[in-house]
C-alpha cells in the first residue's frame, strides 16, 4: 500500500501515513496542534482546516458554512487522506514555527511506538503449541487382541504419531471406554508435554483437531488481561474489530477487567495483609477467580468458541497474584526477608481453583524470581526475546509495580518498585483503561491552552487512559500550564484551569462533548500521582543501572511493556522524565510484556526450559533497603528530573517556551 | 618528606548575594572551598548572624532566653534597635509569629505595618519570616515585599506551595527570598529551580534546609547541607551554588532540655541553653551556613569567637 504525503502549513511539517488515514490522527502524529476537544467524533466542529491542495475524501458538517466547504474547508477528523495533500491550519490553531522546530522530527524518528508482537521479537521458535491434538483411528478390540482401552489407544497413538512414553489423567480414563465406542474407535486425543514427558488428558469423538484452543492470563495487581488463542493457526482468536495479525493485536483483540481484589487494598502489600484476617485469603482467592471466570466467559462469547474446546491456560502475574490465585499462603512474601513459597509451581488443574473450564484443562504459571519480581515479568522477558540477545537491554514493565530487567542472554538483574496504578488509569479522577472511548491522545496549543483530544474508537470521550495521561501531562508542562512540579500556574489565558472540588485543574473536555455527564478534567492531585509513578520508575532504572556500572547511555534498547493504551508517544514520555532522553531508535514498545510471553509459551512449547532459564538466571536487587533509592525517588519527583543535565532536550524546549511568553 | 596537605579541587563558587540597603547592607556567600578550609579556597565574606525579634510577646521562651530582652518584649522596634545597639546583630530576624492563623492571626496589612517599623528602626538588613503557615504566608510576604518596596529584605520561609506568590513579590520589590524545603537536597534544588523558572535572579535567592536541633535532627540538617556544598562546589550544580540560611534559634530552644529548669542531673538551665544553641550554631557553620538566625547574646558571642578563630 502506498504511502501518501501530507504536509501541514503554515509550519511546512510533513509526514507520510497510509491510505485512508484520518487527517487529525495524521496531524497528531506529525506533532501539529489542530483544536479538537469531542475526541474525533465529529461533534465540537473545531478541528476545521483548509484544503489547499491534494484530495482527501471528507464530508459536508454542520459546523461549516457552504461557502466554507467550497473554500476547501472540513473538519480534519472527518476527513481520510485518499493522495498527497496539503493542509492549512487555521490561526486559532496555530503554534509558534519556533516551538514546533524544537520538537522531535517524527520523520526521522518513530516517536509514536505501536506494541511490537512476538513474531518480530523473538526469533527462531517454530508454532509447536505444548497442548496439542492428534486424531487417531483405533482397530476395534477383537478377542484375539483384547488389551485394555487405555493400552488400545496409546498404542495407536506410538503407532500412528510416534509419541512414546504417555501418561493418562485418571479423569480420561473414566469416561474411556464408552466414548471409544461411542466414536467408533474414531478420536481426537488431546496431549500436553511436561517435564516427564507426555500426558494425555483428554479425549474427543471424531476429528476435532481445528479447534485447539488456549487461554493466556496476566494477572496485574491492578488490572487483569485475558486473550484466547487458536493454538493450530498462531493467533489470537477473538477479535472483535477485525485485524489480528501479531502487530495489530492489542488491547481490543482482548478481555479485561480491574482486578477486584483492589476493593481490599490498592497495592499487594495491602492486600497481603487483608488475606491474613479470617477467611481473607479465600476471599481474595474467589474475587480474583469470579473476575477470571468473567473474562473467560467473555472471551468465550466474543470469539463463539465452546468451553469444551480450551485445552490449556497459561497464567503469568506477580508472585503476590500468583500465591492469591493459588490459594497459597502470601505472609511472608511481605515480611523481610522477603521470602515466597515457591518460584516453580506445578501445572494446576484449573477447575481445583474454581476456573470455569473442562476439567482436563491444567494451568501453567509462568515461575517467579523473587518475592516482587513474578512470573509476570519472566513472561516479559521470554516475549520480548531478551534472553536471546547480545545487546545489552533495559526492560521496563510500568505496572502498579514497575519491575525492571536488565541483561541480555547470559545474565539478567531486576527490581521492582512500588509505581502506583496511575498509567492504568487508577487513583486518576477521569481515569480509565484503554478502551473505547478513553482519551488517548493529547495536545495543547501553547498560546491559548485550548486541547486536541483523540479517544480510542473515535468517540466521546469518557475518560482518560496510560498514554492519555502521558501526554497531556507533556503539554501542559511544555505550554506552561503546569510547573516542573506538576502545579498549575494561575492567571492564565484561558478558563480550563480552574479550581475544582480537588484544587486546581484543566478541563480536558466539557460535558457536552463527553459520554458522562461530567467536564473531564486532569486534577493537580492526578498530576502528583502520575509524577510519583513515573519517578518511582524512573529511580529504579537508575539504581539498577547504578549497581551493575552502568548508565543509561550504555543501553543498546529499551524495551518498555505497560497498559497505557495502544500506543506509547516516546517524544512525551522522554518530556515528563518517564523514559531517559536517549536515542529514539533504541525503544521498542511491546504493550502488554506478560501476554506476549504467555502467548509465546502458548505456542511453543520448546520454550518452557528457556522460561525456567530466565527465571533461574534472573538476580533480584532489593530496593526496600536500598540506601540511594530515596534519593533517587525524590529527584525523579520532577519535571522532567531535578538533574537538567540528564535531560538537556526537555529543558531547551521548556526555555524555550518561557521565553515566548 | 615535609606533609602536604591532600586538597580537594573546587570547580563550583557559592553566589553572591547582597542583604539590605544602605551602608550597612552585607553580602554573603562567595565561597570557594568547603566552610573554612581557607587553605583550599577563598571565604570573602565570613558568616553573619542575625537575632531574632517576635512580633509579639513569646509565650514558651525560657527563662534564660527572656532574660536578655525583658525590657524589649511586645515592641519590635525598641527589641531589634536593642538587638542591634546592644548585641551588634548583623541582621535583624523578625518573626511575624502573631500572624500564624491557629493562633493570633493577625491580619497581614498590620503585620506588614510591623515590619515597616522595624526596617525603619535599624540600619542593618532585615529578614522576615512568616509564622509557616503556606497560605497565610503567600499573603503576608506579598503584603510586606510591597510596604518594603526597594529595601531588599529576606522573606521567608518560601515554599513549593507559595513560591509563585511570594517569588512574584520578591521580583516585583526586588527583595531575597529564603528557599525553604524540608531536609531533602532534591526537593531544596527543585524549589530553586522553580524560583528561577519563575523569573527570580539569582543574585535574590538564599536556601534554608530546615533546620533540626541538637539531639533533634541536626544530623539530617548537616549532611544534606554537606551534600549541597559538595554538589555546588565539587559537581556544577549550578542550581545549588546558593547561601544558606539557618533558622535555628527556635529550634533549639524549644528542646525539652532547652526548657527544663535547673536540677541536679541537668545542671544550670542558662548555661544549658545558651550552650545547645551555640553548638547548633557551630555545627552549621561547619556543615555551611553563611547566615543564621540566633537568640541568646551569649551564644551568639561563643559562635563569633569560634567564627573569628577559624577565619584567622
Amino acid at each position: 500500500m502506498g504511502k501518501h504525503k501530507v504536509t501541514f502549513q503554515p509550519s511546512d511539517r510533513h509526514i507520510f501515513v497510509d491510505e485512508g488515514e484520518n487527517l487529525l490522527q495524521a496531524a497528531m502524529e506529525a506533532g501539529i496542534h489542530i483544536n479538537a476537544s469531542c475526541g474525533g467524533n465529529a461533534t465540537c466542529g473545531k478541528c476545521k482546516v483548509k484544503i489547499v491542495g491534494g484530495a482527501v475524501a471528507s464530508p459536508m458538517h454542520a459546523g461549516l458554512s457552504e461557502a466554507e466547504y467550497a473554500d476547501g474547508y472540513r473538519l480534519a477528523c472527518l476527513s481520510t487522506v485518499t493522495g498527497d495533500v496539503d493542509v492549512d491550519i487555521p490561526l486559532e490553531s496555530q503554534v509558534d514555527k519556533s516551538v514546533l522546530a524544537l520538537k522531535g522530527d517524527r520523520l526521522a524518528a518513530p516517536y509514536l511506538l505501536s506494541p511490537k508482537d512476538i513474531f518480530q521479537l523473538v526469533q527462531g521458535w517454530d508454532v509447536d503449541p505444548t497442548v496439542f491434538k492428534r486424531y487417531v483411528e483405533l482397530d476395534p478390540p477383537t478377542l484375539n487382541d483384547n488389551v485394555s482401552d487405555l493400552t488400545r489407544l496409546t498404542h495407536a497413538i506410538y503407532r500412528q504419531h510416534g509419541i512414546n512414553g504417555i501418561s493418562s489423567d485418571f479423569r480420561l480414563i473414566m469416561k474411556l471406554s464408552r466414548l471409544l465406542r461411542k466414536a467408533d474407535w474414531k478420536v481426537t486425543v488431546t496431549l500436553v508435554q511436561t517435564r516427564k514427558g507426555y500426558k494425555l488428558i483428554n479425549a474427543e469423538a471424531g476429528d476435532n483437531r481445528q479447534q485447539n484452543y488456549s487461554i493466556v492470563l496476566d494477572i496485574g495487581t491492578t488490572t487483569i488481561f485475558g486473550q484466547i488463542l487458536n493454538l493450530n493457526e498462531c493467533r489470537v482468536a477473538a477479535c472483535p474489530d477485525g485485524a489480528c495479525d501479531g502487530a495489530t493485536i492489542f488491547a481490543l483483540a482482548e478481555a479485561s477487567d480491574y482486578n477486584p481484589q483492589i476493593s481490599y487494598g490498592e497495592d499487594v502489600i495491602t492486600r497481603i495483609v487483608y488475606s491474613q484476617k479470617p477467611g481473607g485469603l479465600k476471599k481474595m482467592q474467589e474475587t480474583v477467580v469470579a473476575s477470571i471466570n468473567g473474562i473467560i466467559d467473555e472471551l468465550l462469547k466474543m470469539s463463539r468458541i465452546d468451553r469444551s474446546l480450551v485445552s490449556h491456560l497459561v497464567v503469568a502475574g506477580n508472585t503476590t497474584m500468583t500465591q492469591l490465585l493459588l490459594g497459597v499462603d502470601p505472609k511472608y512474601i511481605r515480611e523481610a526477608p522477603y521470602v515466597p513459597t515457591a518460584n516453580l509451581i506445578p501445572p494446576v488443574r484449573a477447575v481445583h481453583l474454581g476456573i470455569n473450564v473442562g476439567d482436563h484443562v491444567h494451568i501453567y504459571l509462568f515461575p517467579c524470581v523473587a518475592s516482587y519480581v513474578g512470573g509476570d515479568i519472566v513472561a516479559g522477558i521470554l516475549g520480548s526475546g531478551i534472553f536471546q540477545r547480545e545487546a545489552l537491554t533495559l526492560y521496563m514493565d510500568i505496572g502498579t509495580n514497575g519491575e525492571i530487567v536488565i541483561g541480555n542472554k547470559d545474565w539478567l538483574a531486576s527490581v521492582s518498585c512500588s509505581a502506583g496504578p496511575a498509567f492504568e488509569g487508577a487513583g486518576i479522577k477521569f481515569g480509565m483503561r484503554a478502551t473505547r472511548g478513553a482519551i488517548e491522545e493529547v495536545s495543547i496549543n501553547p498560546r491559548t491552552c485550548e486541547p486536541m483530544i483523540l479517544t480510542i474508537g473515535r468517540v466521546k470521550p469518557i475518560g482518560i487512559c496510560g498514554s492519555g495521561l502521558i501526554d497531556a501531562v507533556a503539554e501542559l508542562l511544555e505550554a506552561g500550564v503546569i510547573d516542573q512540579k506538576g502545579k498549575f500556574h494561575q492567571n492564565l489565558p484561558t478558563k480550563r484551569v480552574r479550581k475544582g472540588e480537588d484544587g486546581y485543574e484543566y478541563v480536558l473536555a466539557y460535558k457536552n462533548e463527553t459520554r458522562i455527564q461530567d467536564d473531564i478534567v486532569l486534577t493537580e492531585i492526578d498530576i502528583e500521582n502520575l509524577i510519583r509513578t513515573k519517578g518511582s520508575i524512573y529511580a529504579g532504572c537508575k539504581v539498577l543501572l547504578k549497581s551493575v556500572g552502568l548508565g543509561f547511555k550504555d543501553l543498546e534498547q529499551i524495551i518498555i511493556a505497560g497498559g497505557f493504551g495502544r500506543h506509547l508517544d516516546l517524544e512525551k514520555a522522554i518530556f515528563i522524565g518517564l523514559l531517559p532522553e536517549i536515542d529514539a531508535r533504541k525503544f521498542i514498545f511491546v504493550g502488554n510484556g506478560s501476554l506476549l510471553g504467555a502467548r509465546l509459551l502458548s505456542f511453543s512449547k520448546e520454550l518452557l526450559k528457556e522460561t525456567e532459564r530466565i527465571a533461574l538466571m534472573m538476580t533480584n536487587l532489593e530496593l526496600s533497603n536500598h540506601a540511594g533509592f530515596m534519593d533517587e525517588f525524590i529527584a525523579a519527583m520532577f519535571l522532567p528530573h531535578t538533574d537538567a543535565s540528564a535531560f538537556p532536550g526537555v529543558h531547551k524546549r521548556l526555555r524555550a517556551g518561557r521565553e515566548a511568553v | 618528606m615535609a606533609f602536604s596537605i591532600p586538597k580537594t579541587t573546587y570547580t563550583g563558587k557559592i553566589k553572591e548575594v547582597a542583604l539590605g540597603k544602605g551602608p550597612k547592607a552585607i553580602t554573603v556567600g562567595g565561597e570557594t572551598s568547603y566552610p573554612f578550609h581557607l587553605f583550599e579556597g577563598e571565604m570573602p565574606h565570613p558568616p553573619r548572624i542575625a537575632i531574632e525579634v517576635y512580633d509579639t510577646p513569646p509565650d514558651e521562651w525560657s527563662e534564660a532566653a527572656l532574660e536578655p530582652y525583658r525590657d524589649v518584649l511586645g515592641d519590635p522596634v525598641a527589641w531589634a534597635k536593642k538587638a542591634a545597639a546592644v548585641y551588634g546583630a548583623d541582621l535583624i530576624a523578625l518573626q511575624l509569629v502573631s500572624t500564624d492563623p491557629n493562633g493570633l492571626n493577625t491580619p497581614s496589612d498590620q503585620a506588614a505595618e510591623t515590619a515597616k517599623k522595624v526596617v525603619a528602626a535599624v540600619d542593618i538588613p532585615v529578614i522576615v519570616n512568616g509564622s509557616g503557615s503556606h497560605e497565610k504566608d503567600a499573603e503576608l510576604l506579598r503584603k510586606v515585599a510591597e510596604t518594603c518596596d526597594g529595601l531588599n529584605l529576606v522573606v521567608g520561609p518560601v515554599v513549593v506551595d507559595n513560591y509563585k506568590q511570594i517569588g512574584a513579590g520578591a521580583i516585583a520589590y526586588k527583595h531575597t527570598v529564603a528557599a525553604n524545603s524540608p531536609i531533602d537536597i532534591n526537593l531544596a534544588k527543585q524549589l530553586n529551580i522553580l524560583l528561577g523558572n519563575l523569573g527570580v535572579p539569582d543574585g535574590q535567592i538564599v536556601v534554608d534546609p530546615t533546620t533540626g536541633g541538637l539531639g533533634y535532627g541536626i544530623e539530617y540538617t548537616y549532611s544534606v547541607m554537606e551534600r549541597d556544598r559538595m554538589a555546588a562546589l565539587t559537581q556544577q550544580d549550578e542550581r545549588l551554588q546558593f547561601p544558606i540560611i539557618c533558622d535555628l534559634a527556635k529550634e533549639t530552644w524549644k528542646t525539652k532540655e532547652a526548657k527544663a529548669g535547673d536540677s541536679p542531673l541537668m545542671g544550670n538551665a542558662a548555661k544549658r541553653g545558651v550552650l545547645m544553641e551555640a553548638i547548633t550554631a557551630q555545627l552549621l557553620l561547619l556543615a555551611g551556613a553563611d547566615v543564621l538566625i540566633m537568640r541568646h547574646p551569649e551564644a551568639i558571642r561563643l559562635v563569633r569567637e569560634m567564627i573569628a578563630d577559624l577565619m584567622a
